[in-house]
């Protein structure tokens, strides 16, 4: 174990796996599946937000050519598991995705209320046209700001007052009131779209009435997998779902949607295999998004820097029908050593669709807020932000009063304060040119749970030196089979080239869903745990072999490299893992390990992964254009197995991070309940001129307490910390303070 | 001008389940000539007339014959007027590389060349593309021996879920043949029409300057 | 899309005669703004007119003019070695829109021809009059962050998107049109309209007339031009407000001027006025300024684009400030 993090694979920039897959078209994703006589479904949308529908004429539809079928609540295969709910009247916590066809109420608008069946693609997309609705319209509430006062403690917090969504207050509630020197802000930022570049899609193949196939965009095989069981009443090993490559989700392939559902009913009712893909603008209503989202913090401080007082409180829209909630206060509660800390929760349920965590969940909305009241608390006191930020560090979790597993957050910040050239950054603002554009410097620092949770992996050692897993895991993007074969390659001693890792399949053991920044340390304990069988199970074979110099051979004197074992004393003498399986008249060797985290570790240590972020910005004081010219994101994310691919998700996140500040926010028309940003013209997402280039710095220290390999997560960070980082970077380069997202020129002209 | 309105909006109800034509439609039978149309329809569709379903008269003949070179072969096709490219490629013709992000020209994920030149698929009506010569992702390897700029995007690490990764490369390649690879802004400018939502701009920035670089022929 | 026909002449009398006699055809170039809006249910044509067999491809010179032909791609205009000799500014402004991609089959007659943004006109769930006369602007008490603050009307209130039209405007291009009534010269800044009483009526081109060429009279603007473009993100997006400046310098003297905005009017918005007040003036920061002032004359914003009043100016100031200082 000792010399672990210095051996050959695990840290080294090793290419994809499934790099060739990628480059070449041949990987396929959920809706690039040849199946026999596949029909093509689109789906029709609701074109109100609250009411019913009145009456629905499909007969044109149904005429049109090649239509098969055209599905709606009066006519749709009832879902067997679709019962009436216990309490009909409480709103349903999260995770009751929305039924789909089972009444004429509409929630929101562009909700599914038809989908249409035909033989091409074309033909689908035509018909969904000649479905005409009549409504009754309701009343709707959309706008955030004028329902505020509607907002409310989650149910979950009602029922539980022990449940962390419950308001916290440490010390002394609102202390900072009181306080002589203070800040107190509001900040906003507007409904946001994970838009991964692959439409949400899925094939829906019922190969026996009882026997359902998805090919399904999720990060969650195993979840879906279940829930479709469920909902057809079907045992759950009927239910097969195909997920091998993701074209990213970020957050929105956590849940199961109506569109996947609409797919199943209609390729049971038409007997054919259905391909379903959502539209670019279905994808703003029908999969989730970050929510709109109001935060005050109020924060004092003493003139020597040390923070007196934090109170923060937010609230975040849901929908009318289920209640979404996420961890928007985290950050704050442990983050600085301040004595006094007061947190509040609320959720405003609108007549929207349900929102999902989308990068960086709750803490990324969070951080926005806390990270810049930091920096303007910071500027009050005359203090520089970075020394402010050390100034309040904390050695232990104030929250939970526990010790960190680890924490390296004070040299994440060192190094990235010395890349970015922080010295450089001046106390007042607008000090700093290049020409004519302003310069600005600006930092944010963000924190996500170190999370863990419970694996299997199947390996199977083949004779010819091979080695191939498999576990119910996905890979969004973040190169999860590349790290689980680096893993496997440290672990045991096998040349990377010769494993394979095998994902995206619920026939696979199981994994729990990519999401939450925990699928390495999750899986990647289970790859570790079996290969710590494999080696057993290999030693014994040796051992008990009696003719040979490795009789009696332990796991502790013998070296496992390159795919063979030897005796570390004489390393002359040994045996490839093919032959010992050969001598023992094997074919393969197969190990199936589960993993699950240490609950009692967990009592004693506090756990999170730390990023900070630096951003140099340039905006022009004439035209308010702004340009982000540098980016040094660092982390402590525990052990870093790839170098390449970790770096990539560092820079990942803060390009989000940038369309999070400077791009990226819905605009909804109210009178219509309707968006009216709705695609990728209209919806800014960064495009390649909006990034620069950006560094990513790790400290890579292993957290053995976590895990193992000793990883913390990784995609979670790269986001949180990177908006404040870069409105901070703009007030310190124009010494505007804008506190509603995303930072627009004409934001910029206006104040 | 056309009325910029789905035209069966104009349209009275429709009674007594009778099916519903659009005024169009009728137009277009007429000028299409029934006559001729049902003299080459296949028994299938006029049993359809019969039943009045004209509609689906329509569908037999409203196909326009092309010729596509793709990826070096040449096909000749019957396809509606109203498929694009993109949706030949990826539905009928299982060329499943070249990748649909928003249909509207706003992404850049179903770029392909087209006579050499880099276009969107999704905006290009495939019946427009008649005689063109088409190369897509999956004609841009030799064989077996991937081409530089594949192999730039893994050694960089140009991607992460990969579904953009067909675009960008199929685009990168391009931007370097028509001489806009001179410097990282530049680049950056001229692969803009590539949308990578995981953000792996950096690195593919990198992989088109080791490709420019080495001078490698692309 | 609805099914339509497809037809693909090959000679321009062909062309026009199929779209004038058919209410219902359209020409279909590059496809990239149509396609979009056949996708979107906003247009239906029942018949595309493919006009790229038709001999107008060519950029040349002809008598004191650049010929570009209505189907020279906007890419290969941009890069185009008389254009960018002659008319440096067309090919800033081209190379500001879009993208590569997009560029290498927008032909210039499409871009000129293009339709709003509009997120109104492209929703057919929410009014507007320029899609469905009569429904009502949604706009003007709605979402109106990119929209009009010169010559807008009661009934519409949206921008003319093109960036090459700004260039166009204020380089007094000419459209050489062909109809079934015969041939016909547009001065460019009479091609396009103001919304008025009637948005749906986009531009001043009747059915069946095809845009065969445009003229850019050669000019002294050669040296001192610059297209500013500002949007929301640095590249790939519409102007939240453009300009197309180009100064005629004597030493530091201003001879002449030219100057047209874009994402502020229904039509590529020229600044006469601005233009006759630049002329005989120091070329300095004071005089831009003033300039922009005489330019903003008449400006009315809505609720969400009241920055256009201030960001207007600064681009205009911004873009001269370029143009001077251009080599
Ligand atoms: C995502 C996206 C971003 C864009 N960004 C920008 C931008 O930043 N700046 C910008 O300026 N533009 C932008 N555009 C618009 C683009 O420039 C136009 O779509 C393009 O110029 C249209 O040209 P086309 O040849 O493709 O026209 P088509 O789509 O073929 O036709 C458009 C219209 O012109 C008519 N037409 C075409 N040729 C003729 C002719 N010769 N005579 C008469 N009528 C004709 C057609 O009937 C149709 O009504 C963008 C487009 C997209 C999709
Ligand atoms: S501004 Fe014009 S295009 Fe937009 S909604 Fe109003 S009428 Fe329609
Ligand atoms: S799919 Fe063609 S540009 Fe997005
Ligand atoms: S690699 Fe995922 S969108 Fe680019």
């Amino acid at each position: 174990m000792k010399d672990y993090f210095f051996q050959d694979t695990v840290g080294k920039p090793m290419d994809r796996v499934d790099g060739r897959q990628k480059v070449t078209g041949a990987a396929k994703y959920s809706a690039e599946y040849e199946l026999p006589n596949m029909a093509h479904a689109v789906l029709v949308g609701s074109t109100i937000a609250r009411g019913s529908i009145k009456s629905i004429d499909t007969k044109r539809a149904e005429n049109a050519p090649g239509v098969l079928a055209v599905l709606h609540y009066q006519n749709s295969i009832k879902v067997p598991g679709y019962v009436q709910e216990a309490h009909p009247t409480e709103p349903k916590p999260a995770g009751k995705p929305l039924q789909v066809f089972i009444d004429n109420q509409i929630h929101f608008n562009d909700q599914p209320i038809a989908v249409v069946v035909a033989d091409t693609l074309e033909r689908a997309m035509y018909a969904a046209k000649l479905v005409k609705v009549q409504y009754n319209v309701e009343k709707h509430a959309t706008d955030f700001h004028q329902n505020v006062s509607k907002a409310v403690l989650p149910t979950v917090a009602k029922r539980n007052p022990k449940h962390g969504l419950n308001d916290y207050v440490r010390g002394k509630e609102d202390a900072y009131k009181t306080e002589p020197l203070k800040i107190e802000s509001e900040y906003v930022i507007p409904t946001e779209f994970h838009n991964p570049m692959e439409l949400q899609s899925i094939i829906a193949h019922w190969e026996a009435d009882n026997k359902l196939t998805v090919y399904d965009k999720t990060q969650a095989v195993i979840g879906t997998q279940n829930a479709f069981a469920k909902d057809w009443g079907i045992p759950v090993q009927n239910v097969k779902v195909i997920a091998t490559y993701v074209g990213g989700a970020f957050g929105n392939g956590l849940h199961t949607w109506p569109h996947e559902t609409a797919a199943i009913i209609a390729a049971k009712k038409v007997n054919r295999p259905v391909k379903l893909m959502l539209t670019r603008e279905q994808m703003f209503t029908m999969v989730g998004y970050r929510p709109h989202a109001w935060q005050k913090v109020g924060m004092s401080a003493t003139k020597d820097g040390k923070i007196t007082a934090i109170t923060h409180e937010a609230i975040g829209q849901t929908s009318s029908y289920e209640e979404f909630t996420e961890s928007t206060l985290q950050q704050t509660r442990m983050m600085y050593t301040s004595p006094n800390v007061t947190t509040r929760y609320r959720i405003l349920p609108l007549n929207v669709s349900t929102p999902i965590w989308m990068r960086g969940p709750g803490e990324a909305t969070g951080a926005f807020a806390l990270e810049c009241a930091l920096d303007e608390m910071a500027y009050v006191i005359g203090m520089d932000p970075l020394e402010f930020r050390l100034i309040n560090h904390t050695d232990k979790d104030p929250e939970k009063n526990l010790p960190w597993s680890t924490k390296y957050l004070k040299e994440a910040m060192q190094m990235g304060a010395e890349k970015i050239g922080w010295r450089k950054r001046q106390l007042q603002p607008g000090m700093v040119k290049n020409g004519e554009w302003l310069v600005g410097y600006g930092m944010g620092v963000g924190t996500f749970g170190a999370n863990r949770g419970r694996a299997k992996v199947k390996a199977t050692l083949h004779k010819d030196g091979t080695l191939v897993m498999q576990s119910a895991t996905t890979d969004i993007g973040p190169g999860t089979g590349t790290a689980m074969v680096q893993i496997a390659a440290q672990n045991l001693g096998l040349p990377p080239e010769k494993i394979v890792f095998e994902l995206g399949s619920s026939l696979y053991p199981p994994s729990p869903s990519q999401g939450g920044s925990a699928t390495v340390a999750t899986v990647g304990s289970a790859v570790h745990a079996v290969c710590q069988v494999l080696k057993k199970r290999l030693t014994s074979m040796v051992a008990g072999n009696s003719d040979t110099s490795f009789k009696g051979a332990t796991v502790e004197n013998l070296t496992f490299k390159d795919g063979y074992v030897s005796l570390t004393a004489s390393p002359s003498a040994r045996l490839s893992f093919g032959d010992i399986l050969k001598q023992q008249n094997l074919p393969e060797l197969e190990v199936t390990e589960e993993s699950s985290p240490d609950a009692s570790l967990r009592q004693k240590y506090s756990m999170y992964s730390y990023s900070v972020h630096f951003a140099e910005v340039q905006v022009h004081p004439l035209t308010g254009q702004i340009r982000v010219t540098n980016m040094v994101s660092c982390a402590d994310a525990g052990t870093i197995i790839n170098a390449k691919t970790a770096g990539n998700q560092m820079i990942g996140g803060a390009v989000g991070g940038i369309g999070m500040a400077l791009t990226e926010g819905a605009i909804m028309d109210h009178r219509f309940g309707r968006y009216v940003t709705k695609d990728l013209a209209e919806y800014h997402v960064p495009v390649h001129a909006d990034a620069p280039n950006i560094s990513s710095l790790f400290v890579n220290k292993p957290d053995l307490i976590n895990n193992p390999n000793g990883t913390k997560g990784i995609g979670e960070i790269a986001i949180i910390g990177v908006a404040p980082a870069i409105a901070n970077a703009i007030f310190n380069a124009t010494g505007k303070r804008i506190r509603e997202l995303p930072i627009t020129p004409d934001k910029l002209m206006m104040v | 001008m056309p009325q910029d309105k789905f035209p069966d909006q104009h349209l009275p109800e429709g009674e007594g389940g009778q099916a519903q034509h659009s005024d169009a439609r009728r137009t277009f039978l007429k000028q299409s000539s029934l006559l001729t149309a049902l003299a080459l329809a296949p028994p299938a569709a006029l049993k359809a007339a019969e039943l009045k379903f004209e509609e689906k008269v329509a569908a037999v003949f409203e196909q326009v014959k092309v010729t596509l070179g793709i990826n070096g072969k040449k096909q000749k096709l019957s396809i509606e007027p109203r498929t694009t490219l993109l949706d030949l490629l990826r539905e009928q013709l299982h060329l499943t590389g070249t990748k649909k992000g928003c249909d509207y020209g706003q992404c850049g994920a179903c770029t392909v060349h087209v006579d050499g030149q880099r276009v969107l698929s999704c905006l290009t009506l495939a019946a427009m593309a008649d005689g063109k010569e088409i190369t897509t992702i999956e004609g841009l390897a030799n064989g077996d021996k991937l081409h530089p700029m594949q192999e730039a995007f893994i050694k960089h690490d140009g991607f992460q879920c990969g579904y953009c990764t067909p675009g960008q490369i199929m685009s990168a390649v391009a931007c370097i043949k028509e001489g806009h690879a001179d410097s990282d802004d530049e680049i950056r400018e001229y692969m803009s029409g590539n949308i990578c939502r995981c953000g792996a701009y950096p690195n593919i920035v990198n992989a088109i300057k080791e490709v420019k670089n080495g001078g490698h022929k692309v | 899309m609805i099914p339509f026909q497809y037809v693909k002449p090959s000679k321009p009398k062909a062309a026009i005669d199929t779209v004038a006699k058919d209410q219902t055809a359209m020409f279909i170039a590059g496809g990239t703004n149509l396609v979009d809006l056949m996708k979107r249910d906003v247009l239906n044509p029942e018949k595309l007119v493919d006009i790229n067999k038709l001999p107008l491809r060519k950029i040349e010179r002809e008598n004191g003019t650049v010929r570009i032909g209505a189907l020279a791609l906007n890419g290969a205009v941009a890069e185009d070695k008389l254009v960018l000799e002659k008319h440096p500014l067309l090919s800033q402004a081209l190379n500001a829109g879009a993208s590569a991609q997009l560029r290498n089959m927008a032909t210039v007659g499409g871009n000129m021809m293009q339709r709003v943004r509009c997120p109104y006109y492209y929703d057919t769930a929410m009014p507007c009059n320029k899609r469905e006369p009569g429904t009502g602007c949604s706009a003007i008490e709605g979402y109106n962050r990119m929209h009009a603050i010169f010559g807008h009307s009661d009934k519409c209130i949206a921008v003319n998107p093109s960036d090459m039209n700004v260039a166009l405007v204020a380089l007094d291009a000419v459209v050489l049109v062909s109809g079934p009534k015969g041939d016909r010269k547009i001065p460019f800044g009479e091609f396009h309209r103001l919304p008025g009483d009637t948005p749906h009526i986009h531009t001043n081109l009747q059915q069946g007339e095809l845009i065969m060429a445009v003229d850019v009279p050669e000019n002294p603007y050669t040296k001192n031009v610059h297209y500013l473009k500002v949007r929301d993100r640095n590249s790939y997006a519409f102007a939240l407000v453009s300009v197309a400046a180009a100064l005629d310098l004597d030493g530091s003297n201003i001879k002449s001027a030219r100057l047209a905005m874009g994402g502020v009017a229904h039509k590529p918005w020229r600044l006469q006025e601005a233009e006759q007040f630049l002329a005989g003036k120091p070329a300095n920061e004071a005089t831009f300024r003033q300039a922009a002032e005489v330019a903003m004359r008449g400006a009315k914003a809505f609720e969400h684009n009241q920055f256009k009043l201030k960001l207007g100016p600064n681009t205009i100031v911004q873009a001269l400030k370029n143009a001077a200082g251009a080599v």
